[in-house]
């Protein structure tokens, strides 16, 4: 059974009426819905490709003859606006209204979907859903030239879901609603009309791209019916937990017996190599029971033999720390610029034993937890004919959706991967976590062993001790200045283990350099160098990764230099700025913040700038420490070039919670392992910034023709350095370590 | 069994166990997912329900203490999105990943039904948005 849509008289679907919790359609204000696949009664409520109703005109675009307009969204949505973002640029040359759209998350289909990371989703299909949606358009133009014979396009217009003719001699206007055209416009002879360059809308015509529209999703998240992964609820559902050797690289040493009350103990293995945890090691056990707290409580109880590893030092963060100093001072280091335009060392230290001043420091970061709100889980509906399995359906909060069915194949590989449906659910936080696939492995062999539908959660505790953490890292600067404020050799080592070395990747790690190699700062020499850290400790990607370390670093000892040099921190860097779009940002951000030139005494402001998936920030913090151990933020000031804008309130949102991330993890965010072992477990002892505690931010987002780059995780990467800036203003010592506050507890509520 | 009344509804919960936290009563046992998990140690915030009127953080509450009191989740607000604290959020587009917004809005009405309004009602708002969301709270707050 599905939701009918109505039309009303203008041809344009109207929201449906009636839908229960348990259905499918999202109506949302004004006809904009959001259209999720969701489980009822055990049958889909829309069928998985488009119906002989609807003309599917390309991978993102379906009309239906009721004039329904479905547009396919192939990422997913983790809070970024994405889903809405590209629905903006789709509906902007398909020539619709923002009311007159569902919005569908694709199930998993190379055609269509891609992995979420890199702050890329608009970036990276900006042009290809342009085109793709404009040759939708001109497709049902062609359909309209099909029925009239008139094949002139001059003589067409397309608006708000209608195709208008008018008659070159007469004047007179024919008009066609999409739905009326659709079966047309998907034929051969519709195609055979298309223009061979595919017009597009000039940005200065843009209806949509550029305005602060209503985003889609917010609706089902302010009622409770947005469907997250873990709201997933089948019919005979079982849910597990799981329970994870505590030891990273430990293993099961014997299966427990299933406990009373419990359905089911499953050994699960883990899908890949990380660290001291080894590809088709069984490291976890799950617990299935009839509710997810029962099985918590047997899991908590369940007595479990481990194998643990003999040493656990590549799994203890201060051996590590002790490792990578050592490194960086006996390591082989892979250099980061083209060996034609690496200075060598012996000539770094000549310049900068012979400049006007010499700087050295050495900055230390932790490793960090992704702590999103929603923890791990994932929803398995397998299938059997006659007790062989024939299926899997799988619903996930992922960043990767083929990823899953390339993951449940390798727990099942006696499927075909068309036998593995994978729906992506709305994310309750992705930060990169979301894109391994640890979880969902898991949640597939769960449902293979108990032959039901099952859902896996993982306990916060599992959750903080089993991720994939942002790697810690210890990094030495060392640079000269002349007599004018020039920088005359500047020498940056970074020692930290290596995200894509534990996927199998050799030689340097791209991640590892990210954000301190093309720098925008004049130097008359530089020597970026990466030591890999040899690590047993599982890292990943979190929100802005290697940007998020290195920009720490590097602006810190601009802000060393600036101080040396004795100059204000904007002109300092405009100094050794020449890029325009980084002096309008920099001219941009003092206009923004000219409250610091009248700070009280007993505040400071420290400010910072970098650049990350092809987007310029620039954060000016002003702080105040009331008290030893502590420290108030009052108020940030951000500029951000983020190219083109699609949607100027979600690049305000995202900027605003990219700042309140990075300056937690600065103030207070650490992983710490002893002995092998996670020590944060819980937000009690990972602290989170709330509301009371947060600055006031204002955005200002620059005017710019070029292209669209990224915006989900720009905003991270200055909030360390700009706080950490101020804060050694206001102290009189250099900040070098990351968190401020270490060890600091979060109070309940 | 227990008998619950959520959102004026009245249901029969087939739980065993005493302690077991209304959170998964609500989720795994009842279907009313719009309450979330987070912490399960009363430290975040996004399991955040009335009770009685009262804020409660379901993931610290025993299913046999809430027999006989008025539950109200955030699913007993506006399935429509009329309630005011719901029309505030949208207005001001609060939400991103909106994992902790069910919490957020529930523990603003709360706030309400306590005697308080706009920027009083923010000393209460104590859940913690990894999103970063607080900015727009304040604003979508101020009209309350």
């Amino acid at each position: 059974m599905s939701c009918n849509h109505t039309a009303d008289s203008a041809g344009q679907p109207v929201s449906p009426s009636g839908c229960s919790r348990r259905n499918f359609l999202v109506s949302v204000a004004g006809g904009l819905s959001i259209g999720f696949f969701l489980p009822d009664g055990g049958r889909m409520l829309e069928a998985a490709t488009a119906p002989a109703t609807e003309a599917q005109l390309n991978a993102w675009v379906r009309i239906g003859t009721d004039g329904k307009i479905t547009l396919l969204f192939g990422g997913c949505e983790m809070g970024q606006g994405s889903m809405s973002g590209l629905s903006q640029i789709l509906a902007e040359e398909l020539m619709v209204d923002w009311n007159q759209l569902t919005i569908r998350p694709a199930d998993a289909d190379a055609k269509i979907s891609y992995t979420t990371g890199g702050s890329s989703a608009v970036s990276r299909r900006y042009l290809p859903l342009r085109t793709a949606a404009a040759t939708a358009r001109e497709l049902l133009v062609a359909a309209a030239m099909l029925t009239t014979g008139d094949t002139a396009r001059g003589n067409y217009s397309a608006k708000s879901g209608v195709i208008t003719r008018k008659d070159p001699v007469t004047g007179a206007l024919q008009s066609w609603n999409y739905g009326s055209l659709a079966l047309q416009a998907a034929t051969p002879q519709a195609q055979a009309l298309l223009p061979a360059v595919i017009p597009l809308t000039p940005p200065d015509q843009f209806r949509l791209i550029g305005k602060p529209l209503a985003r889609p999703d917010i609706p089902p998240k302010t009622n409770g019916s947005a469907l997250y992964g873990i709201d997933v609820f089948l019919p005979g559902m079982v849910f597990a937990v799981i329970k994870h050797c505590p030891t990273i690289g430990g293993t099961l040493a014997l299966t427990p017996a299933t406990p009373s009350g419990a359905i089911a103990v499953v050994p699960c293995f883990t899908p890949a190599d990380r660290g001291a945890i080894a590809k088709n090691s069984f490291n976890a056990v799950a617990v299935v029971a009839d509710n997810t707290w029962k099985a918590k409580k047997i899991a908590q109880g369940l007595k479990v033999q481990w194998a643990l590893p003999a040493s656990t030092a590549s799994v203890d963060s201060a051996s590590l720390v002790t490792l990578a100093k050592q490194l960086l001072e006996t390591g082989q280091p892979i250099v980061a610029e083209p060996a034609s335009a690496a200075p060598d060392p012996a000539t770094l230290k000549t310049v900068l034993g012979s400049s006007a001043k010499s700087l050295e420091a050495t900055f230390t970061v932790p490793h960090l937890a992704h702590a999103t709100m929603e923890v791990l889980n994932c929803s398995v509906r397998p299938t059997h004919t006659a007790g062989v399995l024939t299926g899997l359906e799988i619903w996930a909060p992922t960043q990767s959706a083929m990823s899953v069915v390339a993951t449940a194949n390798v727990v099942a590989p006696s499927l075909t991967p068309a036998q593995i449906t994978v729906h992506t659910t709305f994310l309750g936080g992705g930060l990169g976590r979301k894109i391994e696939q640890d979880y969902i492995s898991q949640a597939v062999q769960i449902a293979v062993a108990v032959g039901r539908p099952v859902k896996l959660t993982w306990m916060r505790e599992e959750d903080f001790g089993h991720d994939q953490y942002r790697p810690m890292a210890v990094i030495r600067v060392r640079a000269g200045l002349n007599a004018t404020g020039g920088i005359t050799a500047w020498w940056y080592r970074n020692v930290s283990p290596s995200i894509l070395q534990q996927r199998g990747r050799a030689g340097l790690d791209s991640q590892a350099i990210e954000g301190s190699v093309r720098l925008p700062y004049t130097r008359a020499m530089s020597l970026t160098e990466w030591v890999p850290l040899p690590s047993g400790i599982p890292v990943g990607f979190w929100r802005s990764v290697g940007a998020s370390i290195n920009a720490f670093a590097v602006e810190s000892m601009i802000d060393m230099l600036a101080i040396a040099a004795g100059r204000d921190p904007f002109v300092f860097r405009a100094s050794l700025v020449s890029d325009p779009r980084y002096l309008d940002l920099l001219a941009a951000a003092d206009a923004a913040s000219s409250w610091r030139k009248t700070l009280p005494s007993n505040r400071a402001w420290g400010m910072a700038v970098a650049e990350s998936f092809g987007t310029l920030v620039c954060e000016v913090i002003e702080i105040s420490a009331p008290t030893a151990g502590a420290v108030v933020i009052h108020r940030v000031a951000a500029v951000v070039d983020c190219g083109t804008v699609i949607n100027p309130d979600s690049v305000e949102a995202q900027i605003q919670g990219a700042i309140i991330h990075g300056l937690t993890a600065a103030l207070w965010g650490e992983m710490k392992f002893v002995n092998g072992v996670a020590s944060q477990g819980n937000f009690n002892r990972y602290r989170m910034m709330r509301l009371n505690e947060t600055p006031t931010i204002t955005v200002k987002v620059m005017t710019s023709a070029n292209p669209p780059t990224g915006i989900g995780e720009p905003g991270v990467p200055p909030s360390a350095p700009a706080l950490a800036n101020a804060y050694s203003r206001l102290k009189k010592t250099r900040v070098t370590s990351l968190p401020l506050f270490p060890g600091t507890s979060m109070s309940g509520l | 069994m227990y008998t619950l009344n959520v959102n004026g509804v009245t249901y029969q919960a087939n739980v065993t166990d005493a302690e077991t936290p209304l959170l998964w009563v609500l989720r795994d046992v009842l279907g009313l997912t719009g309450t979330k998990y987070g912490c399960g140690i009363e430290v975040c915030g996004a399991c955040t329900v009335l009770i009685d009127g009262q804020v409660e953080h379901s993931c610290v509450f025993d299913v046999s203490s809430a027999v006989g009191k008025k539950i109200v989740t955030i699913e007993g607000l506006s399935a429509t999105n009329s309630h005011p604290v719901q029309k505030a959020w949208i207005q001001c587009q609060v939400p991103q990943c909106g994992y902790c917004q069910s919490g957020m809005i529930m523990a603003t009405e709360g706030a309400r039904r306590a005697g308080h309004h706009g920027n009083e009602i923010l000393p209460e708002l104590k859940n913690v948005c990894v999103c970063g969301t607080y900015e727009r709270i304040r604003r979508a707050v101020k009209t309350l």
